[in-house]
């Protein structure tokens, strides 16, 4: 990752910030809503949590040797 | 009667199968690619309403019954057939062609049956075809992946046949009607029968099991038939029946998990059909008329890029003959084309905006959030955020940069069908995502849906951005092990070695005992009879060898002393 690639995000992220609160303000329908930048964060943590969430179960239940069905 | 057949694009492409494997091997390609055109036209052709019937036995079957919702699956249906085509215009392998024709006719056939028989045929018909497409690859497993293939789907239209045949002796109708939301024997049965072609889990596993294993270019047919042709059943026939709201957000995580923990790059595109399949099982539970726009339109999309991702996942395997990520990396130099193709499916299945799949996601989700299913919302948004890391993210990351790339890695040329056939799935992407009236227009119901709204655009951005940012530094967290999944097929592969080892060697090894003790009896009454003197006469030389031994006198007074025994006896117990 260059650096600008790292600038270009931040600079969508922004864009998004100025459109929730300059377009978004009034906007009731769900609860989380009023959070701001909710969907950053939801999309954060769900990130980290299916990646933490399949590593565990990989490692206690689903994951085994390549030969495990061969006979 | 025979004329009306003409217009029955179903049977169109089914007996295109039966020609393609009569005719020379030079026209076949092109044949392959233009029975499929030709269905194109007659599906575009026919109005609504279009009805073609039918006399079997005391039935009357409705073979053809055209209406906005089935009109949008034949469509998609036969497009892609058609891209598959192209797709897989440099192979000359008939079993492929014919069977894979033969699969697109089973799945056009079902689309249209307005009858449950029709659907039944269809169906198996399906079944049969799809998993000549596994077992074409000829390689050490696809015997043994397309026996159990096969096995789920007789089991699941077993189910399917069931419920129709107790649903026809309730109803008696054979007409296909949505059923009302109770839950008795036979809607069960259906239910199940079409939950497993629909990939619901746990009756699921078979999908991924196959697809990866399948051939490079029947994978892009299944990925396109057997489920969707499932979901338009469930559209067709199972609208709001609430469980499937939530059965649908399991999909979606379910696959998501376990396409996170695939190596295989065509197991992580198949466990995300499973989860992109939740998206529209869901809107199909919820049933208002936005929902099942969503879902159709979804069905349409998922169909274009997921095969768009099935054709560049091909072009990988066929071009370095790896499939597993932890084989694969460093080819974004050497497979352009092939990159700047799959990135296309890879932002569409995302739900970058400006792709196809934004258009009919933000559908689902203004359904599911008119609907007032907050947290079914919120779960399909992770959901959501696992599809972009898997197949949006992962699959690519690893394939095309990843840092086991091998510079020695041979790399054979991508035949220019192959590109042109993914070109026209990436520009169709590109196009129904700009343009998404093109889709709405032609679903069940009228609509005038906007996808491009603020809310949604800032939602999609923020969680693109920062599930990118999660992605960056905790990629070395994904698994890329070469380790197997276990999934719910466990159930029955791993008791198969016990079964097998009961019912065949089993079997095998006590006729293989039996015989041994025959043997043995054989041989110990050949030794101990072989010369009868030794035991008819204990007087006698022992050394004598039978074959040079002359009894002599010996063995007449033997006899006539054992004839005075024998007379002594019976005189005793007679008198």
């Amino acid at each position: 990752m260059k650096k600008w690639h790292w600038i270009t995000l931040a600079t969508l992220f922004f864009i998004s910030l100025i459109l929730e609160f300059t377009y978004l303000s009034d906007y009731k329908s769900h609860w989380w809503n009023s959070v701001p930048a909710f969907y950053a964060l939801w999309g954060g943590l769900s990130a980290i949590a299916v990646i933490y969430g399949s590593s565990i179960l990989g490692k206690l239940f689903l994951l085994r040797k390549e030969k495990y069905y061969d006979h | 009667m025979i004329t009306e057949l003409l217009y029955f694009p179903a049977l169109l492409l089914i007996l295109g199968g039966l020609i393609l494997s009569i005719i020379p091997k030079n026209i076949r390609s092109i044949a392959f690619i233009v029975f499929p055109v030709v269905a194109l036209g007659v599906v575009f052709s026919l109005p609504n309403g279009f009805t073609i019937t039918s006399d079997f036995a005391s039935y009357e079957l409705t073979l053809v019954h055209i209406d906005a919702l089935n009109r949008v699956f034949a469509i998609i249906f036969t497009l892609i057939a058609v891209v598959g085509g192209i797709f897989a215009y440099h192979i000359s392998d008939k079993t492929q062609q014919v069977s894979a024709l033969i699969y697109a006719g089973g799945a056009l056939g079902v689309t249209f049956a307005g009858d449950w028989l029709s659907l039944f045929i269809f169906w198996e018909i399906m079944a049969v075809s799809s998993t000549f497409l596994i077992w074409a690859q000829k390689d050490r497993d696809s015997g043994d992946v397309g026996l159990r293939y096969l096995l789920v789907h007789i089991f699941g239209g077993g189910l399917l046949f069931a419920g129709i045949l107790l649903h026809i002796a309730e109803s008696g109708s054979i007409l296909i009607t949505a059923l009302p939301n109770i839950y008795t024997l036979s809607s069960v049965l259906i239910l199940l029968g079409v939950a497993v072609n629909a990939a619901v889990p746990p009756l699921h596993a078979w999908l991924a099991d196959a697809y990866p294993k399948a051939t490079i270019t029947g994978s892009v047919f299944m990925s396109a038939f057997t489920t969707k042709s499932a979901i338009y059943v469930m559209i067709r026939v199972f609208p709001e029946w609430d469980i499937l709201i939530w059965v649908g957000v399991f999909m979606a995580l379910y696959g998501t998990i376990f396409a996170l923990l695939s190596n295989d790059i065509r197991q992580i595109l198949a466990y995300s059909i499973i989860s992109q399949l939740g998206y529209m099982v869901t809107a199909i539970g919820i049933g208002s008329e936005m929902a099942i726009n969503g879902a159709v339109a979804h069905a349409f999309g998922h169909i274009l890029y997921k095969s768009l991702l099935f054709m560049a996942a091909g072009a990988v395997i066929y071009s370095t003959g790896k499939s597993r990520l932890s084989e694969l990396g460093g080819l974004a130099q050497k497979m352009k084309w092939v990159l700047g193709f799959y990135m296309i499916g890879a932002f569409s299945i995302s739900g970058f905006p400006l792709f196809n799949g934004f258009i009919s996601k933000t559908m689902i989700m203004s359904a599911i959030g008119d609907a007032h299913f907050e947290w079914v919302l919120l779960l399909f948004l992770v959901a959501s955020v696992g599809s972009y890391l898997h197949s949006g993210l992962k699959l690519p990351y690893f394939t095309f940069f990843g840092k086991n790339s091998k510079a020695d890695m041979s790399i054979k040329e991508v035949p220019l069908n192959m590109k042109v056939a993914m070109g026209i799935g990436g520009v169709l992407c590109i196009t129904f995502g700009l343009f998404p009236e093109l889709i709405y227009g032609i679903l069940p119901y009228a609509t005038n849906y906007q996808p491009y709204s603020v809310y949604h655009l800032v939602e999609m951005i923020q969680i693109l951005v920062f599930g990118f940012v999660v992605f960056w530094f905790f990629k070395d967290k994904l698994n890329i092990s070469s380790d197997v999944l276990l999934d719910t097929d466990w159930f029955y592969r791993k008791p198969a070695a016990l079964i097998k080892n009961v019912t065949v060697y089993g079997v095998d090894q006590t006729f293989d005992q039996a015989e041994l003790v025959i043997l043995s009896i054989r041989k110990w009454a050949s030794v101990r009879f072989l010369n009868p003197m030794l035991w008819l006469n204990p007087f006698t030389n022992k050394k004598n060898k039978s074959s040079t031994y002359s009894p002599g006198i010996e063995v007449v007074l033997t006899f006539v002393l054992m004839l005075f025994v024998l007379f002594s006896v019976v005189y005793l117990f007679v008198s």
